[in-house]
């Protein structure tokens, strides 16, 4: 008894818009954070299923290159938000706006 | 099949929870969950390797150093008012949400969205085979990846040190 | 062995004496006044007469050559495949514009060398030359370039010397504190852009008939197209050639009215006095406001198939005839305003604007030779003149200068004018060189018969009445007054210039004018007295032989050079020309029928006009001025007649009381009325400075301030509004920049998920 891959990318397609929602919702930047991570591993998912649907070793092999990507990432913009808190005392992303035009 | 339903069910519930949680550290650790929860999803989808990674670097490695910087920064709510402009923002965010999903849900629905897989039969994915594919065809990204990880580490040092300097 | 490869010198050498005496000149000059004077001026000098010797080169290269027009290549100028236009930068060495540039270095080189005289002690002696070299240049351009093109570089060229000439002292001011020079200067350069802008539009629609802005592909498929009948298109308008190319070359004829100072826009000439003389002599009497004239006889081609297709411009006229209808006009207009002029250059300017009409005339009628024959003779005795005049005025001025010193301070602050005629008298002993050579110009220019201006003048005339009918008996009228007067207003002027007795005490201490000036006057007058040489008539009965059997062989349209051995030195011009004036093979070919100008003398006319010449001599110097030494203070008979002439030339009673009052009257009126008045002050100052006025005004406070700025600042102003509104788009929040990725990521995946399946 076999899960049709639909049903995977559904799932996929679901965890994938909670992640997104997080990031265009919540104002705290660890937690956007976490839902950019949220968002990968859907995608993450996605490979896997499709990996053995079609009986290709490449799709986890991808996955593996996501997650090291994904670590570099929340190091980097972990330090980078521990600098930010250090300057502005908060990390709420709605008053970080260095960037106006 | 049950299995699954039960894993996906219970994997946007943890999803939903860290979306919602007003506590960052609780969100920490619905995410968490999620993650085990995926895993597990590899491990039926026929790939431990992957399986395990995910919770020594996801589970292991980034969430307790999510955890360690709200600590830190003692996050766990944020003080101050919310921001400005949230409504029609939020709302944007929705109804885009809400057109992703109709729009994938219009394709899987539609029934041959996805050709039937070949005759692809049941294929070797244990750690040692995934480990010569990475060592094989993909040794080149698999190096740069390495030289990734190192800016990324020179990276976080030189954001924390110069910081200081700064404030010398 | 030809000289052709040498044709680019011909522009170069010039330009190096421009080089030298712009950049290095000034501090020989300043250095050392008169060593730096010498190697300033003959420096330009040299360049000019080298320049000379390589047109003669060229000259004996054509004659080697059998008078084949020769094109000397110099490079690309202008090259736009796309459109298929081509201009190169070459120079076409033909007779005529050999003859052309024989005029301008051989008459330039005399003038440049008078100039070393002349403009001794001026403070800006070196910048002078540079000027006089950088004209030569773009004369050159103007007569030797192949295309209509560098003729209009050189056209322009040389009205921006003619300015910077005229304008030379441009900080002296008159008793008024105007500052008259600059002032003629701009009134030059302004009434030019008139005929400039019509060249240009003449150019435009050349190019847009015929594809091509060289003279002989343009002379050739007009002929071809005028053979095969063939309309001109140009989009979706079609025109017939004839209409095409009476606009050219009515807008020819504009051109030519700014450059050769013809009416209606004659009236910069006069006030171009204002220049140093030398440069009233060689560009405003000598080569560049002939170039009109040499415009029309290079497209002489396009004039003949006008007059052949008999097109008109407005349904009135046809555009040769309009040519020699202004000419004429222009003649006669010109001549009557010089009776009334006291200054001495003003004569000779309005002289010079009746010749060029009597030139246009000439070349309107289609006497092409006739009109180029004239020109060269023209630059001869006009040169002459002028330099004449200018060495009259160095000695006045010198012997004003003199008493000045004599006599203290006292006569510093009355006001002299060395150019007004009536301070002269006598100066045929004080300046005797000066006075012989000026008698010869003069009786050139007045047409007395063994001069050359008597042989030009008279082809001229020949031409008119022997073509008679229509506009031709109008234009030799008319042409036969402006040489009635041409001769009494010369006659005038010598008589108060160098007869008599002086009529102030400058007059008594003026003085020869040294050598350098001296020289170039001789030799001018020596050509002055010759020039009729170059296109002697036949005679007599040896003559209708000779003109029977070219006419025969003309018909048989073959043995040409029979013909010309046969000639011998007669008609030696139109033999020259001819070559390049392709009228003359297109009538042989039956394709134009160019008017014929008589190749024997024709005794009437020649008659007439030497008898009216002679009396108007005689009028002038015996009856009106009679043999008594005006004073300063006595009324100029030609102003107001005295009443005690009637009494005691009872002969003349009628001639004065009625004649000369009326013709006092009309000559008065034209000069001041009709000149002043009506044309200087009304039309120009009032009508055309207050339309072009209300335009600059309207274009400046309207177009442009609310138009143009209009749009310039408006867009500005909306450029930044906008960017104002964009810029409010950049919050710095990191949530809108992710909502706008996402946006597209769904906009982009419900595209490819829906569309474009």
């Amino acid at each position: 008894m076999t899960v049709p891959v639909e049903w995977y990318v559904a799932l996929s397609a679901i965890l994938f818009s909670i992640g997104a929602l997080g990031v265009l919702l919540r104002r705290n930047a660890i937690i956007i954070f976490m839902s950019v991570e949220l968002m990968l591993n859907a995608a993450n998912l996605l490979f896997v299923a499709f990996s053995r649907y079609l009986g290709d070793l490449d799709g986890q092999v991808l996955v593996f290159f996501v997650i090291t990507v994904a670590a570099a990432e929340v190091a980097v913009g972990l330090a980078l938000i521990v600098v930010i808190f250090r300057t502005k005392q908060s990390i709420n992303i709605d008053e970080i706006n260095l960037m106006k035009g | 099949m049950v299995l699954f339903i039960i894993l996906a069910i219970s994997a946007v519930a943890a999803a939903l929870g860290m979306l919602f949680s007003r506590n960052a550290v609780h969100s920490a650790l619905f995410l968490v969950l999620n993650f085990a929860i995926v895993a597990a999803l590899y491990l039926t989808l026929n790939a431990p390797f992957i399986a395990m990674v995910q919770i020594t670097v996801y589970a292991g490695a980034i969430i307790v150093l999510f955890l360690f910087v709200i600590m830190l920064l003692g996050a766990e709510q944020l003080r101050g008012v919310a921001g400005d402009g949230g409504v029609w923002q939020r709302w944007l965010a929705g109804g885009l949400t809400a057109v992703l999903l109709i729009s994938f849900a219009s394709i899987l629905f539609q029934g041959n969205a996805i050709t039937p897989a070949s005759a692809a039969g049941v294929i070797d994915t244990s750690p040692a085979a995934l480990g010569l594919r990475l060592f094989e065809a993909y040794v080149f990204p698999f190096e740069v990846t390495g030289v990734l990880l190192l800016a990324a580490i020179i990276g976080v040092v030189v954001l924390s040190i110069s910081k200081k300097r700064g404030q010398q | 062995m030809n000289a052709f490869a040498l044709a680019p010198l011909v522009l170069g050498l010039p330009i190096l004496g421009v080089l030298f005496n712009g950049f290095v000149g000034r501090r020989f000059v300043e250095a050392d006044r008169s060593v730096g004077e010498k190697w300033s001026g003959w420096a330009a000098s040299i360049m000019a007469l080298s320049a000379f010797v390589i047109v003669v080169l060229l000259y004996f290269s054509l004659q080697a050559n059998g008078h084949h027009a020769e094109i000397v290549p110099m490079m690309d100028w202008i090259s736009i495949p796309s459109a298929n236009f081509h201009i190169p930068w070459a120079m076409q060495i033909d007779t005529l514009s050999v003859t052309m540039m024989l005029v301008v270095t051989g008459v330039g080189s005399l003038i440049h060398i008078y100039a070393i005289g002349y403009m001794h002690g001026d403070p800006n002696f070196s910048r002078f030359f540079t000027y006089l070299n950088l004209f030569l240049f773009f004369m050159l351009i103007l007569v030797s370039g192949n295309n209509y093109l560098m003729l209009f570089v050189g056209w322009e060229g040389v009205g921006l010397c003619s300015f910077l000439l005229i304008g030379f002292w441009f900080d002296r001011t008159n008793e008024k504190g105007e500052a008259m020079n600059a002032n003629a200067a701009r009134k030059a350069f302004v009434a030019n852009r008139v005929g400039d802008l019509a060249m240009i539009l003449a150019m435009s629609l050349t190019f847009w008939t015929f594809g091509t802005l060289n003279f002989e592909p343009v002379f050739d498929s007009a002929v071809e197209m005028f053979h095969s009948g063939a309309m001109v298109h140009f989009g979706a308008f079609s025109a017939s050639l004839g209409g095409v190319l009476t606009a050219i070359t009515a807008l020819f004829l504009v051109g030519a009215t700014g450059k050769s100072a013809q009416i209606p826009l004659l009236v910069w000439l006069p006030d171009a006095m204002a220049g140093p003389t030398p440069v009233s002599a060689l560009i405003h009497a000598a080569t560049m406001v002939t170039s009109g004239i040499y415009l029309i006889v290079r497209s002489n081609v396009l004039f003949e198939i006008v007059r052949e297709s008999h097109a008109l411009v407005l349904g009135v006229i046809s555009s040769p005839d309009l040519v020699a209808l202004v000419g004429a006009l222009t003649a006669v207009y010109a001549g009557l305003i010089a009776f009334t002029q006291f200054d001495i250059k003003k004569v000779l300017a309005y002289s010079t604007v009746s010749q060029l009409g009597f030139m246009i005339a000439a070349v309107g009628m289609g006497a092409y030779v006739a009109g180029m024959f004239h020109l060269i003779t023209h630059a001869f005795f006009k040169a002459l003149l002028f330099m004449g005049s200018g060495s009259v005025i160095h000695g006045m001025e010198h012997g004003h200068h003199h008493i000045s010193h004599g006599h203290g301070h006292d006569n510093h602050h009355d006001h002299f004018d060395p150019q007004d005629m009536r301070t002269m008298g006598g100066l045929r002993h004080h300046m005797p060189t000066t006075f012989w050579t000026y008698l010869v110009g003069s009786l050139a220019l007045a047409g007395i018969v063994p001069l050359a201006g008597f042989w030009s003048k008279d082809e001229i005339l020949a031409h008119a009445s022997a073509n008679s009918g229509g506009i031709n008996t109008v234009v030799y009228i008319l042409l036969t007054i402006a040489a009635f007067c041409t001769a009494f207003y010369m006659a005038r002027q010598v008589k108060m210039v160098f007869f008599g007795e002086p009529r102030h005490k400058a007059a008594e201490h003026a003085h020869e004018s040294p050598r350098t000036m001296t020289m170039p006057l001789v030799i001018l007058a020596i050509l002055a007295i010759l020039g009729g040489l170059l296109n002697f008539p036949h005679f007599g009965a040896e003559a209708e032989a000779a003109h029977g059997a070219e006419t025969a062989v003309v018909a048989a349209g073959e043995h040409a050079a029979e013909v010309e051995s046969a000639g011998g030195l007669n008609l030696a011009l139109e033999h020259w020309l001819e070559h390049s004036i392709a009228s003359f093979h297109l009538t042989e070919e039956g394709v134009v029928e160019m008017p014929h100008t008589p190749t024997t003398l024709q005794i009437p006319v020649a008659t007439i006009s030497s008898v009216l010449a002679i009396a108007a001599i005689a009028i002038a110097y015996f009856l009106v001025y009679g043999s008594r030494p005006k004073t300063a203070d006595e009324r100029d008979p030609l102003q107001a007649t005295p009443i005690w002439w009637m009494a005691v030339l009872p002969l003349n009673t009628l001639y004065m009381g009625y004649i000369v009052p009326a013709f006092n009257r009309l000559a008065e009126w034209a000069a001041h009325t009709l000149d002043w008045a009506f044309w200087h002050d009304f039309v120009h100052d009032n009508i055309i400075r207050n339309i072009f006025v209300g335009f600059a005004n309207f274009a400046s406070n309207v177009l442009d301030a609310q138009g143009v700025d209009g749009i310039v600042n408006g867009s500005g102003s909306v450029a930044r509004w906008l960017a104002n509104q964009i810029r409010r788009s950049q919050t710095g929040y990191a949530r809108n920049y992710a909502l706008s990725v996402f946006l597209g990521t769904v906009v982009l995946l419900a595209y490819f998920l829906f569309m474009a399946r």
